[in-house]
């Protein structure tokens, strides 16, 4: 039996191109660094600030990355997660390739474009609390290509990003360092240090 | 004897009562807002890597271990048989030994058919 | 007073309120044994991976890094709760019950120690054949309510890998209930002078591979191949729901290695110590090369798995019922020492014999 391939190639380009075009066009600015992440309805709790701290002390210390890499930048990623850096000190070395149970979103590399609705999608669907790591020069500002029309000029124009980690990549203990600011931010987002 | 099968399904209902309120505390814990609750049309959509699923999930599909599951059903009932006779063996003695064994030959008989068929490699 | 904290069956009658006493022990105990022994054995498969890969392992929450799994637990209970849009509901949220409940109630059965156990069922091998089936149910109900194509991908080998592996399993206990004569797990334990592994070493070689296919543990973790399912049939759970699923998994790979000790290592059995503390060494003993069998050994292709039980596993099974049938049936005085070495002979001898057929480059795993 012959099994005949409907030519529908232009119409699903052509949706694709419309959805790029559209992120595009709506996200020509970055996004502000999100500073706190619990309800406003906890401020009425009495117990808020021992809960607080038990929450974040559970949350900085068990942060689960979602296995979405981009380009290069992933190579230190694994290398940070293997034996010599040994990333599961912290309690991260389990990498979930589900958004729903992942807390932490690296994103290692180059974003193109192309590329970008899939990410967003990607953060849009993983579970809160969560929180994105920019790794990497493309990762903050696309790197060398910045002007280019193809990549997106850093992360923050689609994702909500909490830490910058500079390098061309980055050196393993620069992103462990990177992890430990994170830590220490989750450590610090309690509800009266909330803007 | 009796109070032991009491037991255990008074223990069956501790654990279901038990794991039911696990599934639920996040629910209880909602509340208080210590669990987040931000539904979204993208975030309760089907998790595909990034991209929209394309057709339903629910369709009929080959799931290529039918012969499998025939075979087992057949080999289950057998094992059922075999049970009450393993625990009476040492009593029962070579009579009790040579009616199962034949009847394991009958099994087998149909196994090795089985075998001899293909239905025992994945396709 | 260790007579009374382990509660024999023997003085529950004569107490007052005995019966509900005995179930609230033995119920309480189970369970906070269970969840906590899940704590530290989680803590403890990912150090001694951690140290299998040349790594430290988590190190950072409390003494050692004990604490982690506890910050997981926290981490995971507060987590946002997705249900899928299209998803079935009602089973979606059913199915970690389905699949976390049956692991616990296995443990009603195994003793503690002479007669300290919670029901003393005289089927109680049956009970925990039954049990054991009813989780991949569960794991399948979860795959097919998400509502997502890889979980039911997922799901659909769950139930491939209970299909192939539940008949090897079953069949691999006949041996060691004819030596005791009896089905119940106290009786047997008691019948253990010389363990089980010495005198039934082809059974536990079955009983063990089976069961790691049951629990899907690495080798056979087919359904969580990161590289073809995503995340296999809990993709789209998360929170606690997702958290049951994971804890099941861990107290399956608990049940089976308590089930083990059980069976062909003696059980509560041994010298100087009190027996709760046997049991859970030998616990550690068996969990600890479960995870040496995942740190050491990748996954396999699911013809290979299928055709290791169909064309592997299931004849050895029969031919070791033949064989201790035999020396149970025609020479009940036998030596324990020569039923073991038969059976290490059998074992070793279909090995070699059927390795014959197995060729290093790609051929199936018994392929004829």
């Amino acid at each position: 039996m012959e099994v005949r391939i409907e030519p529908c190639y232009p119409e699903i380009d052509a949706h694709e191109s419309r959805v790029i075009e559209d992120l595009k066009s709506s996200s020509t600015q970055p996004i502000a660094e999100p500073s706190g992440w619990l309800d406003e309805e906890i401020n009425r709790n009495i117990l808020v600030t021992t809960v607080d701290k038990l929450l974040n002390w559970g949350r900085k210390t068990s942060l689960w990355t979602e296995t979405s890499f981009t380009a290069c930048c992933t190579f230190e990623f694994i290398s940070t997660s293997s034996s010599r850096f040994d990333i599961a000190r912290f309690g991260m070395e389990v990498l979930r390739s589900s958004p729903r149970h992942s807390d932490l979103i690296v994103t290692a590399g180059t974003l193109t474009w192309k590329m970008a609705p899939q990410i967003k999608r990607v953060y849009d669907q993983m579970a809160e609390p969560k929180w994105v790591i920019a790794m990497g020069a493309c990762g903050i500002s696309g790197g060398i290509f910045a002007d280019s029309y193809s990549v997106v000029p850093g992360y923050n124009r689609i994702l909500p990003v909490d830490v910058y980690i500079p390098g061309c990549p980055p050196r393993p203990e620069a992103l462990l360092a990177g992890i430990e600011k994170l830590r220490k931010k989750i450590e610090q987002s309690s509800i009266s240090n909330k803007s | 004897m009796l109070s032991e099968f009491g037991l255990t399904a008074l223990f069956i209902v501790i654990v279901l009562g038990f794991s039911v309120s696990l599934v639920l505390i996040p629910v209880a814990l909602r509340k208080p807002g210590i669990v987040p609750h931000n539904p979204s049309d993208i975030k309760s959509a089907p998790y595909e890597c990034g991209l929209d699923t394309i057709g339903p999930t629910w369709v009929q599909f080959k799931i290529r271990y039918y012969f499998y599951a025939l075979l087992l059903i057949t080999l289950d009932v057998v094992i059922i048989f075999i049970y009450p006779w393993a625990v009476e063996l040492h009593n029962l003695g070579a009579s009790g030994f040579w009616p199962v064994v034949s009847f394991l030959a009958i099994v087998g008989t149909g196994y090795v058919y089985a075998w001899r068929k293909g239905a025992l490699e994945w396709k | 007073m260790a007579e009374l904290i382990l509660f024999p069956a023997s003085i529950r009658s004569e107490l007052p309120f005995g019966f509900w006493l005995h179930l609230a022990i033995f119920a309480i105990g189970i369970i906070a044994i269970l969840l906590t022994s899940v704590i530290i054995f989680i803590w403890f498969e990912r150090r001694l991976v951690g140290r299998f890969q040349l790594r430290k392992g988590p190190n950072r929450a409390g003494p050692f890094g004990i604490l982690q799994s506890v910050a997981d637990v926290i981490k995971i209970l507060t987590k946002e709760d997705i249900i899928p849009s299209r998803a079935d509901k009602f089973l979606f949220w059913l199915a970690p019950v389905i699949a976390f409940s049956p692991v616990v109630v296995m443990l009603a059965v195994v003793p503690v120690a002479g007669g300290a156990l919670l029901a003393d069922l005289d089927i109680g091998i049956l009970f925990i054949i039954a049990m054991s089936s009813i989780t991949s149910l569960g794991i399948f109900t979860g795959g097919w309510a998400s509502y997502n194509k890889y979980s039911l991908l997922s799901s659909m080998r769950v139930v491939s890998q209970l299909v192939s592996y539940e008949i090897p399993l079953i069949l691999s206990l006949v041996g060691v209930v004819m030596l005791t004569g009896s089905l119940s797990l106290d009786e047997m334990v008691n019948a253990q002078n010389v363990p089980f592994i010495l005198l039934q070493p082809t059974g536990f070689f079955i009983f063990f591979i089976a069961s790691l296919a049951e629990i899907s543990r690495s080798p056979f973790d087919l359904l969580e191949a990161d590289s073809e399912l995503v995340a296999g049939y809990n993709i789209e759970y998360s929170g606690m729901k997702f958290a049951t699923f994971y804890l099941t998994e861990y107290c399956e790979a608990i049940v089976l290695s308590t089930l083990t000790a059980t069976l062909f290592l003696g059980g509560w059995q041994g010298p100087w110590l009190p027996p709760l503390v046997w049991l859970l060494l030998k616990i550690t003993l068996v969990f600890s090369i479960i995870v040496w069998i995942r740190a050491t050994l990748p996954r396999l292709r699911i013809d290979q798995v299928m055709g290791f039980a169909w064309k592997f596993l299931l004849p050895l099974a029969v031919l070791n019922i033949l064989l201790t049938g035999s020396f149970v049936a025609f020479w009940p005085e036998a030596p324990s020492w020569m039923i073991g070495i038969a059976n290490l002979v059998l074992l070793i001898g279909y090995i070699l014999f059927r390795s014959r057929f197995f060729k290093p480059g790609g051929v199936t795993v018994g392929a004829s």
